[in-house]
């Protein structure tokens, strides 16, 4: 017996599936209660984290600033089009396209191994005596791989950079080993929630724990592992560009240089760049994957590999890692160079031990609170903005064909995808510098920068949230002759409200970690700080910074966690 | 002689989660028995039976199987005397998403190590045994298909054909039957017999059909509420015993 | 599926058997020059382009130009010895030799040791122009952006200047920004994001002729007094790699390309100098003193 359709669909988010509830199981009286200190909990965050920004002495949004802003975005009707720059642009695509699924090859491989690693069937398997060894191997596998998934792929990227060199290597790891860690996550949840009948009938049958493992649980979870890697092959497209940002090549590293010169029809064919290749990829890996859940609730849980859009895929995938493989030069022997062994000592010389920021760490926690309350701003935005684009952005297939009018709703659904998609496709360091524009500097700007961002890609599991929703108080209102906006509110928003808001908390985690890139803007925090200790080549203090961030992350993560669980 | 002891259990008790599934048991089958292990649903079959093959740990007493004491050899001992007992299950606990061919020789993993594993999921190892053993269950022309898409009697055969290529020396068989038709019940059943005929192995069955149970195997042991209450060959057991095992306290309840 | 599976496993390792042959190539034999990325990508090409040809044909070497897309990564690449000779900005400068000992200055441009940064307003700001460094004072209470933050011309040198005359970076409002290009401060102060900017002299000169600038958003206030700015910066490994006294091979092509034929000409006109002049440590010994103060070297 394999996963439910649901649980399924929230699995495919950038999300462990640990993240989202199951079915909210609806707990009398306390829960309720509950559920309302933490409502008030929330907002009293976003208020705290917005009170500076109101009690400055300026307005926050600069009339004056309209004006640049009018200008970048008429220059959307005029992108470079040029022969020449097309075929910059295009090689870049597929750098920035061959990073991407490089990268989530390499975290595939990571995934499924360090999900196995990580994962209490392959800890309590075995022998049932030895007990406590076994809990302490699993906690320390699990805590291996906190660390990497606590840092942002571009800290990752900057490391490698000095280890490694200019290399397509730095970009794939980049991409590779911090989505190797959550896949890893993902996995052996996934693995942890598979049948074990199988596994234990091998083992009952004298299997070693490896074996077993292969062929009781592993064939199972495969399906739901390959959803998951083409869910995130998209998001590896984002971090490739991001990446980019850093000077590993690709779009991001093309938009980097028309984004210092400010030349707004260059960034503008770049950016339709990256919104095609986005919306490609998102449009594949839906497809894919409406594909594995469908054959998976006609077949009991298996995966058809027959199906020939499911085969042609991971045909074409595989494909694409070796042309990509070609298309980069990909060459892991700088891995093992004496040079680059030397550079991984002298940093490891150079970060060991850590130092204490410039202020202390009176300083050090001043700079984590304001990285707090710009990612808590950043998430009210993104979350507003992300359940209006949601709701129009559903196709509804709950309801039966003529309720839903999908084909005159169909421009609308289409629009409301669209701009998800561009949201989300844009770099957030671009996004803070038009919010520069608009806004006077703080954190404001950095949080509505992350905010947007961050709704594009709230919105499209928002999105996916509301399709999956139960169908049946769906018709029943309908029936009842609703319309579609009373639908809406009476029948899809209570329903989907816990999810959406069981996302958002997620995904926080993910915003704090994001405030390293938006350190443009001036807004301080962790990030500014962590950018000028590496140009400044204090290692010691960087790692320290970056150590902050991950226990930031770490409290992040439990605080959300707990919210999650009573909102449940 | 030890060696042809199979299983010796002294006091063993099962406690899970403060319930006592199995209380103080007594037990010992000889090679080449045939047991049937009866009793009303959860009475302790099925965690006798996993006592029997080591995946439930005894919290009280002792179990050994083939001359290995469960809960003092090593893990490489455990897993030499697991390789030699073979087990079937109610719900088969097949793969469903892997061809038959490779949960046929999912029964010789014990004795494969894990490179040779890994590859035969490309280009199955052993291709012309595990054949004949699927000829041997019948079902020679299923070794290329998906296993979940065979009915559930082709797949408690590939089970069963899991088991004989993995050569044991005594087969364990849990509630083989219960999930199948009468008329595809006795077909396995016959079947098991006939391996355990082949082969001697010894046969330890736990089942709810009495008339099978009663006719067809050597000896039985009731079970209720985790205690032994009927030890005896099949020719020794009265009526009563047998409807003592199956008293309900009270009505609709078990 | 598994069949799926064991056609990418294949794949994947056929793939990386010939990648690991592919690199097995070793290291190549020239020499690599570099630059920080301090202006468009696509201009530098051009410029390292004909340097890299210029510098071939003189040195009898083969010349290869790595770009670079990030200051630090200029010298951390120089550190890890991907770059031979590279032309840094002053701080970068100074920061690569910190961290590669017995790395040595080998050549500057004539104007390189006359460089200045332009400190410019938005005019709602109401910031007057001024000439004495004492008055960078006036900026005090004003929200400021500095450029990239390892620019020697929009970061280092002006905080030089503003700790000269007393400002600390608290007196500004609101923390100051760093833009990260010289253009984007322009751009920032024009909008009134930020209300000054500072940047480089010869940029905002550019951009002052190339009519970008529009004098009703934003206009000079202050001109920084001079101070060096980039030289060319040698691997002291330079002469093991590629023979016995080559550095010096080196240092004289770039000290002798004086404009006498057409290419050299094309190439002090694309690095905008007269020519390019011999450099020393000492130079830089300013620079290197602020750069220590501001904690930027380690």
């Amino acid at each position: 017996m394999t996963l439910t359709a649901k649980a399924l669909d929230e699995r495919v988010g950038c999300l462990p599936p640990s993240a989202v509830p199951n079915e909210p199981p609806r707990r009398a009286g306390g829960g309720t209660n509950r559920r309302r200190w933490w409502l008030l909990a929330c907002v009293a965050a976003v208020v705290a984290s917005a009170l500076p920004v109101v009690l400055d002495d300026h307005p926050v949004i600069r009339v004056d600033g309209l004006r640049q802003l009018v200008e970048f975005f008429a220059a959307a009707v005029a992108p470079r089009v040029d022969g020449g720059f097309l075929a910059l642009v295009g090689a870049s695509a597929m750098t920035t396209l061959a990073y991407a699924v490089l990268g989530t090859a390499v975290s595939l491989v990571i995934g499924v191994v360090g999900g196995v690693l990580t994962s209490q069937v392959w800890w309590r398997a075995d022998a049932p005596a030895r007990r406590t060894r076994d809990v302490v191997g699993w906690s320390l596998a699990r805590v291996a791989l906190v660390v990497p998934r606590g840092i942002h792929e571009v800290i990752w990227g900057l490391g490698l950079l000095i280890v490694l060199g200019r290399s397509p290597v730095v970009a794939v790891l980049a991409i590779g080993i911090p989505f190797g860690a959550v896949t890893a996550k993902v996995f052996s949840e996934l693995l942890d929630e598979a049948d074990r009948a199988p596994h234990d009938a091998l083992l009952a049958a004298g299997a070693r724990r490896s074996s077993a493992v292969l062929y009781g649980l592993v064939p199972s979870a495969l399906g739901d592992l390959l959803s998951y890697a083409f869910y995130r092959l998209e998001c590896a497209i984002r971090s490739a560009t991001i990446l980019g940002l850093v000077g590993t090549g690709g779009l991001g590293t093309e938009l980097l240089d028309s984004f210092r010169a400010l030349v707004y029809h260059e960034m503008w064919t770049l950016l339709y760049a990256l919104i095609l290749l986005s919306a490609l990829a998102d449009g594949w890996s839906s497809l894919v994957r409406t594909r594995l859940s469908g054959s998976r609730s006609r077949r009991r849980g298996s995966v058809d590999g027959r199906d020939p859009v499911v085969a042609g895929s991971v045909l074409l995938a595989a494909a694409l890692v070796v042309a990509s493989v070609w298309w980069v030069r990909l060459d892991p022997s700088v891995l093992w160079s004496d040079r680059s062994a030397r550079q991984a000592s002298m940093l490891a010389g150079q970060v060991w031990p850590l130092v204490m920021v410039d202020g202390g760490l009176a300083e050090l926690l001043r700079l984590a609170g304001v990285t707090l309350a710009m990612s808590v701003l950043a998430m009210a935005i993104a979350f507003a903005v992300a359940a209006v684009l949601a709701v129009p952005a559903a196709a509804l297939p709950q309801l039966d064909r003529v309720t839903a009018s999908r084909a005159r709703r169909l421009p609308v659904l289409l629009a409301a995808r669209l701009t998800m998609i561009v949201l989300r496709a844009v770099p957030p360091p671009v996004w803070a510098l038009l919010a520069l524009f608009a806004f006077y500097p703080g954190i404001l700007p950095g949080a509505v920068a992350l905010g947007i961002y961050t709704a594009g890609v709230l919105g499209r599991l928002m999105t996916e949230v509301v399709d999956n929703l139960e169908g049946r108080p769906l018709r029943a209102l309908s029936a009842l002759g609703a319309s579609r906006r009373q639908l809406v509110w009476y029948g899809v928003l209570p329903a989907a409200a816990p999810r959406f808001a069981a996302y958002s908390l997620y995904r926080w985690e993910v915003t704090v970690r994001e405030t390293v890139v938006v350190g443009v803007v001036g807004a301080g925090g962790l990030g500014v700080l962590l950018h000028h200790q590496l140009n400044s080549f204090h290692f010691a203090q960087a790692a320290t910074i970056v150590l902050t961030i991950v226990l930031l992350t770490l409290g992040v993560d439990f605080v959300s966690a707990a919210v999650r669980r009573s909102i449940r | 002689m030890a060696g042809d002891r199979v299983f010796e259990l002294r006091r063993a008790s099962v406690r899970l989660g403060g319930v006592d599934v199995l209380s103080d048991i007594d037990l010992e089958i000889e090679a080449g028995e045939r047991v049937a292990l009866i009793g009303p649903s959860g009475a302790g079959k099925t965690s006798l039976i996993r006592l029997l093959n080591g995946t439930v740990a005894a919290t009280g007493g002792r179990v050994r199987a083939l001359g290995c004491d469960y809960r003092v050899a090593s893990t490489r001992k455990i897993r030499a005397a697991r390789r030699r007992i073979g087990t079937v299950h109610q719900h088969f606990d097949l793969v469903a998403q892997l061809r038959a061919v490779h949960n046929v020789n999912a029964g010789r993993l014990g004795a494969w190590p894990f490179w040779k594993a890994a590859l035969s999921l490309a280009r199955p190892f052993e291709v012309a045994s595990a054949e004949a053993a699927l000829r041997r269950v019948g079902i020679g022309d299923k070794l290329r298909e998906r296993t979940g898409d065979l009915s559930g009697g082709e797949q408690q055969r590939v089970a069963i054909a899991r088991v004989l290529v993995q050569e044991p020396r005594v087969i364990l068989a849990d509630e083989p039957i219960a999930s199948l038709d009468p008329a595809r019940g006795r077909e396995v059943v016959d079947l098991l017999f006939a391996i355990s005929d082949e082969t001697r192995t010894t046969l330890v069955a736990s089942l709810h059909d009495l008339d099978i149970a009663l006719g067809r195997f050597d000896r039985v042991v009731g079970l209720r509420s985790g205690r032994v209450v009927v030890d005896t060959s099949t020719a020794d057991v009265r009526a009563a015993d047998v409807a003592e095992l199956f008293r309900t306290d009270r009505d609709g309840s078990s | 599926m598994w069949r799926v599976a064991r056609a990418i496993l294949l794949s994947v390792v056929l793939v990386s058997t010939a990648a690991c042959g592919a690199g097995a190539g070793g290291e190549p034999g020239g020499l690599r020059i570099g630059a920080i990325p301090d202006q468009d990508p696509q201009q530098l090409q051009r410029m390292y382009g004909v340097v890299s040809d210029y510098l071939h044909d003189r040195l009898g070497v083969q010349v290869e130009y790595v770009p670079v897309r990030d200051y630090a990564a200029a010298v951390a690449q120089f550190e890890r010895g991907d770059l031979d000779l590279v032309f840094f900005g002053g701080l970068t400068g100074v920061q690569a030799r910190k961290r590669v000992p017995g790395a040595a200055p080998v050549a500057q441009r004539d104007v390189d040791a006359q460089f200045r940064s332009v400190f410019v307003a938005n005019p709602a700001a109401g910031v007057e122009p001024f000439t004495e460094v004492g008055d960078l004072a006036r900026l005090k209470g004003h929200s400021f952006t500095f450029g990239s933050d390892t620019s020697t011309s929009g970061r280092l040198m002006p905080q030089y200047f503003l700790d000269r005359a007393g400002v600390s970076l608290d007196d500004f409002t609101g923390e100051p920004g760093y833009s990260g290009s010289h253009d984007a401060t322009l751009k920032l102060v024009e909008s009134g994001a930020y209300q000054v900017g500072v940047l480089s002299a010869s940029v905002w000169e550019k951009r002052v002729q190339e009519g970008k600038v529009d004098p009703t958003t934003v206009r000079e206030v202050f001109r920084t007094p001079t101070y060096h700015d980039y030289h060319w910066l040698a691997r002291p490994d330079l002469d093991q790699r590629l023979g016995q006294g080559f550095t010096d091979l080196a240092r004289d092509a770039l000290l002798s390309c004086d404009g006498s034929d057409d290419r050299e000409k094309q190439v002090l006109d694309l690095f905008a100098a007269g020519g390019f002049v011999a450099a020393a440590a000492e130079d830089y010994a300013q620079i290197e003193a602020v750069a220590g103060q501001l904690g930027l070297l380690r």
